[in-house]
């Protein structure tokens, strides 16, 4: 006769854990300072240090500060599952700015002048105007201020080895390929991404840009200000996917391509910096992008030029020193320390001009290369067609001399790029 | 009889032969694990099939815990929660296999039917909702929720331990219920003694649950503090883009000395599983 | 003991007593009547309580229920607290689950409310029959004696609808409303439009042509996955488990234990394995390279590229996984077949060997139809089981597999998605909840006629029965 009572008891049970269960989140001391940093793995001591350095310089504030791990270029998908569980204050790359104030994840610094003004008596034009001006730009979205730079070496260019390849030859893909076939190697570039495909189409005057509702504008099926065609650069790339000496590598698996020997040149970033050291021994150079002909010309590649970047989530309980923090992690000392220990080339002008962060191969490298990189405005739509392009082109899927085949492959990529977001 | 031995005597090496053959296709990656995991390259070897140079510097690593391997600490939590997970996972099994082999009551074949239809429903499906209802209960980031996902709707998997109690004679159960014993007297101390093999083998394979899963224990263990990992969990993000060439070799040796008491459990348990499978499914 | 009359809700409307009647309201009242008290108290207790629950929590969102909420988050910053002070916004996602988790509440609360009104009718009748009137105490008895099975169930049900039915549920709310990239909670809201979701997915205009095109291919290969992964491990488990269990064998247990230890390493570990295993630069291929197997097939056309594209390339891929999958799946199946196979009837092969049967004629003839008369309808559970393998799919192919269909991509989608790692990405890495959740229905309709098929075969063939 009590059939359902033990169910229903049950249910009162958990109607009670309910209850309490959402009064009792302010139970927390008031006075302690909880706040939750990420940042990439290899970063962890050199954060560690910083934050320590942090609590130092506000010996009245009582801070819990954790410090958990997650990759600068993975972030932003961690964050956006759930912004309220994200930590306070994280590390990302600046290609996911756009997706991220998109979901309105990032604090907009601006909002925050009380905080700067009192306790670093510097107000935020000043913090701003202490970093190289298109890192602010490239942290800046609709004219708000999102992100401290903390880092400018987030791009790519070209490793070589120079006992195979003369600083001469480094300077074109036909001389590239050439010094490698004659040597037997390869020369290797991630084709498959939008991040490194796009490259070829900046530099002969493409571009990419976001518009107000996050979706992305994108004109490479047409004609660029310069007077080339999509189809022309498509034929270009093709053209160097299709030699014998060239090496399409996967995304991710640059690092790995490097170190097995394979190939004696390669388009990548100073986080190959070490393996490039090791495996090219006493030949290591590096050195901004190749050109590459296009219509009969050497056009220079144009990178995806980006920064990272510490963001301060909008959801953020403590939202003020979380905000301070970020700040502190990114400041000039700081990014010196970072630079010391990382080996990563910073945005912050004074830390910029040392003579230690002048003197290093691989950020002189990225240097020449901001000459020539744009910095790439782009919404989530972008990312698979464009990798899938770029896959086409590397496998030889295209065939050069079909350029209504190629124009109507570029058609249904810009389709997709600029789909509305859904 | 002797004529046939000696036609035999080729056929049975060759039939060795093969089976060798197979087993050998079975583990080469299983052996390139264990190769790898003794090289002292850090990354990826992809020139050669055997290291150029053995040693045991990465296992010594994982012991060693630094910010993106904690090995012993994962250990730790998973074997909390697979301990936890076993336990109320067994429960809700037997109990439900009981209820639905042993009694009878008027929602049974309903219930069976929703049962077995929700059971194949995909986990992943459902993945965001437990997450928000696990956040509304303050349980992420929180082994209690991460048992909770893994064990709450494990009734739902009653179905071998229930062909293997419908095996149980009734005229038992009923000669009992005559004597006056009541239910859960015939559960506990009839029915339970009487089916060893199905109950070691849910136990195992409730323990083995949370060694297995990365997508739960990813979700709900979102903080990003290494420490809270799981094994599964640890070991997934050392193939990280950015770690996996510094991580490979650890990652290979953590999967191995996770195998190993994994291994162990699975021998002991398809013994059971083949004694629970065959008691039940079988006769009928 | 128990009372055994049926009574119906409407009866005990109309011919229950004031008490009855009363207990509409107050529930502990027919108890209290036939001085049942502590059930009384419990009763009242309960219904105390969901009154609580309904004015302080449900009503907070089952008035926003119509809408998922209109005010969006505003925020200002105290620089005394350090804190940002925010309004009282609305989260879409809260009030549907809480609004959802209201009504299942309500709707345990409706059935226990109409259970006990019968239930105080049926201790009336009782009572005017001059029976006997159950003390709490034999009531608490019975839950170990003829209601056991409820003390057996509560806990199992209970975990199953908070972990499984309301997760379905939400998923089913989820597929009519806009909740994707554009409306995200905490910042975005979103609201329901209807049937927009499902019309996108089946060929509505636009750009959702690709969508609906991308569902295709990919239910396509889903099926075919299902049925190749199913019937490959299956036959491929009974031919292995015959082979080890032949006579013939040397060492059986030995060689049963190496197939076992290959799926006792746990999938994300060996299948990541595998995959950097036979990746464009892995070993294998390097392998090949060397002994200019390479070579050979690009000579006669198969492979473009200066690798094999094992994990690469359509067609390769699908090949690849469903033999990676046998790898592992078939010593799973050698378990489940040698248990079956102990069981084979051996007079009828031994009758069948004297008459000059060969081996495979054995086989098909005997061992076959034995296996699929006791494994069938495991069989079909299998399949559907392979619908949703999320794990081989997406530990083989997640980061590795570059789709080059340009329509696939545009719907984030790759020719080697099973439905399930298809959504995944879709909530994971895009966001889009709304589509997902309608993929996620078609998911569970296929596999609930499936299994269905499957069961009611399962119980018609009531091998229950035979022992009962």
């Amino acid at each position: 006769m009590k059939r359902k009572q033990v169910r229903s008891a049950a249910l009162v049970l958990a109607m009670a854990a309910a209850l309490t269960g959402c009064g009792s989140a302010e139970d927390a001391p008031s006075d302690v300072v909880s706040i939750r940093v990420w940042g990439a793995e290899e970063d962890q001591t050199l954060l560690a240090e910083l934050i320590d350095g942090f609590e130092a310089e506000h010996p009245d504030v009582n801070f819990d500060i954790q410090l958990g791990v997650e990759s600068e270029s993975t972030a932003k998908d961690t964050i956006l599952t759930d912004v309220e569980a994200a930590a306070d204050v994280f590390a990302f790359a600046s290609d996911q700015i756009y997706d991220l104030v998109n979901a309105d994840a990032l604090a907009n610094l601006a909002d925050y002048e009380a905080a700067y003004e009192r306790y670093l008596n510097e107000p935020l034009a000043d913090i701003k105007a202490a970093n190289s001006e298109s890192s602010v730009e490239a942290a800046t979205v609709n004219d708000c201020f999102y992100a401290f730079p903390m880092a400018g070496d987030n791009s790519y260019f070209l490793f070589y080895d120079s006992n195979v390849i003369s600083e001469e030859q480094a300077q074109s893909w036909d001389g590239i390929l050439e010094a490698a076939q004659a040597a037997g190697n390869k020369a290797g570039m991630v084709f498959s991404s939008g991040w490194y495909n796009a490259s070829f189409f900046y530099g002969a005057g493409f571009t990419t840009d976001l518009n107000e509702d996050g979706t992305t504008a994108i004109d490479w099926n047409g004609t660029s200000p310069e007077g080339y065609t999509g189809v022309q650069v498509v034929q270009s790339m093709l053209d160097i996917a299709g030699h014998p000496a060239f090496m399409s590598i996967a995304d991710g698996d640059t690092s790995n391509q490097i170190a097995s020997g394979n190939v004696c040149a390669i388009v990548s970033g100073s986080w190959d910096a070490g393996a490039a050291q090791e495996a090219f021994g006493d030949g290591y150079a590096a050195t901004k992008l190749p050109t590459y002909t296009l219509d009969g010309e050497q056009i220079q590649m144009n990178s995806a030029f980006g920064y990272k970047f510490i963001g301060v989530n909008n959801y953020s309980e403590n939202i003020g020193w979380s905000v301070l923090l970020a700040e502190y992690l990114t400041n000039e000392s700081s990014q010196i320390t970072r630079f010391e220990e990382r080996q990563i080339g910073p945005t912050n002008l004074k830390a910029v001009a040392t003579d230690e962060v002048q003197a290093n191969y691989a950020i002189a490298a990225v240097i020449a290369q901001s000459e020539f990189g744009t910095i790439q405005k782009v919404g989530g739509k972008y990312w698979d067609p464009a990798q899938t392009f770029g896959e086409l082109i590397a496998q030889g899927t295209l065939d050069r001399n079909d350029e209504a085949g190629i124009q109507s492959t570029l058609d249904s990529f810009v389709e997709g790029v600029t789909a509305p977001i859904e | 009889m002797k004529k046939i031995k000696e036609n035999r005597t080729s056929t049975i090496v060759l039939h060795n032969i093969l089976i060798g053959v197979l087993a050998f296709i079975w583990l080469v990656p299983i052996i390139w694990l264990l190769c790898t995991s003794f090289s002292t390259y850090d990354g990826m070897n992809t020139s050669t099939f055997f290291p150029e140079q053995w040693s045991i510097s990465h296992y010594v690593r994982l012991f060693q815990p630094d910010s993106v391997a904690q090995f012993p600490r994962w250990f730790l939590n998973t074997f909390v929660i697979a301990c936890a997970n076993c336990v109320i996972s067994t429960l809700f099994i037997l109990m439900v296999a009981y209820a639905t082999s042993v009694m009878r009551f008027p929602m049974r074949k309903p219930l069976m039917n929703m049962a077995v239809i929700l059971n194949l429903f995909p986990g992943m499906l459902a993945m965001i909702a437990v997450y928000f209802t696990l956040k509304t209960f303050n349980l992420t980031n929180n082994y209690l929720g991460l048992i909770l996902v893994y064990s709450a709707s494990s009734g739902l998997g009653y179905l071998i331990a229930k062909g293997f109690f419908d095996t149980v004679p009734r005229a038992l159960c009923e000669s009992a219920r005559i004597d006056g014993c009541s239910e859960a007297r015939i559960f506990f101390q009839m029915i339970l003694p009487l089916s060893r093999p199905i109950v070691v083998y849910t136990v195992i394979s409730s323990f083995l649950v949370p060694w297995m899963d990365f997508v739960y224990a990813k979700m709900i263990l979102n903080a990003g503090i290494s420490s809270q990992y799981t094994v599964a969990v640890g070991l997934y993000r050392m193939l990280d883009k950015s770690l996996i060439n510094t991580y490979f070799t650890q990652f290979c040796a953590g999967g191995v000395l996770v195998s190993i008491p994994i291994s162990a459990l699975f021998v002991i348990m398809q013994k059971f599983y083949v004694e629970g499978v065959t008691g039940g499914a079988v006769k009928g | 003991m128990e009372d055994q009359r049926k009574v119906s809700f409407a009866e005990a409307l109309t011919k229950g007593d004031l008490f009855v009647k009363l207990s509409l309201l107050w529930m502990g009242a027919g108890y209290a009547r036939r001085k049942q008290y502590v059930k009384a108290a419990i009763m009242t207790v309960l219904e105390l309580a969901v009154i609580l629950f309904t004015v302080n929590f449900a009503m907070q969102y089952i008035p926003k229920f119509g809408t998922l909420g209109t005010v969006s988050p505003v925020r200002s910053f105290n620089v005394d607290t350090m804190k940002n002070e925010f309004n009282d916004y609305d989260n879409s996602f809260q009030i549907l689950l809480f609004s959802l988790f209201s009504f299942v509440v309500w709707a345990a609360f409706v059935a226990v409310w109409v259970k006990n009104i019968m239930d105080v009718y049926r201790l009336q009748l009782m009572e005017e029959a001059g029976e006997h009137i159950n003390s709490f105490k034999e009531d608490l008895v019975s839950f170990k004696e003829e209601k056991f099975h409820i003390t057996l169930l509560t806990l199992p049900v209970l975990g199953v609808v908070v972990f499984t039915v309301i997760p379905i549920l939400l998923l089913i709310l989820v597929a009519f409303t806009n909740y994707d990239q554009n409306h995200m909670p905490p910042s975005g809201l979103f609201n329901w439009v209807g049937f927009n979701n499902f019309i996108s997915l089946f060929g509505g205009g636009g750009l959702t042509v690709s969508f609906g095109y991308a569902f295709v291919r990919v239910l396509g290969w889903t099926l075919v996955w299902s049925f190749f992964a199913t019937i490959t491990t299956y036959v491929g488990g009974i031919l292995l488990s015959l082979l080890l269990n032949s006579k013939k064998t040397r060492l059986p247990k030995l060689w049963r234990t190496l197939f076992i230890a290959t799926i006792a390493v746990p999938q994300f570990v060996s299948l990541l394995l595998v995959r950097n295993f036979f990746s464009n630069g892995g070993i294998v291929n390097t392998i090949c390279a060397n002994i200019g197997l390479t070579g050979f097939l690009q000579k006669i056309g198969l492979v473009s590229t200066s690798y094999i594209p094992f994990l690469s390339a359509p067609g390769w891929a699908h090949v690849m996984i469903i033999l990676i999958n046998i790898w592992i799946g078939v010593p799973y199946q050698m378990l489940i077949a040698t248990g079956v196979l102990m069981n084979l009837p051996t007079e009828q092969v031994e009758s069948a060997k004297v008459d000059g049967a060969k081996p495979f004629q054995i086989f098909r003839k005997i061992t076959m139809p034995y296996m699929l008369f006791v494994t069938g309808s495991a069989l079909v559970t299998d399949f559907v089981k392979n619908i949703n393998n999320f794990n081989v799919i997406y530990l083989l192919t997640e980061n590795v597999y570059t789709t080059t269909n340009q329509v696939m991509a545009n719907s984030q989608a790759k020719e080697v998605d099973l439905l399930v790692t298809w959504l995944f990405r879709l909530t994971q890495d895009y966001y889009n909840y709304k589509m997902a959740s309608v993929i996620g229905i078609v998911v569970f309709v296929i596999c609930a006629v499936f299994t269905l098929i499957a069961f009611n075969r399962m119980i018609r063939g009531d091998k229950e029965g035979t022992y009962q």
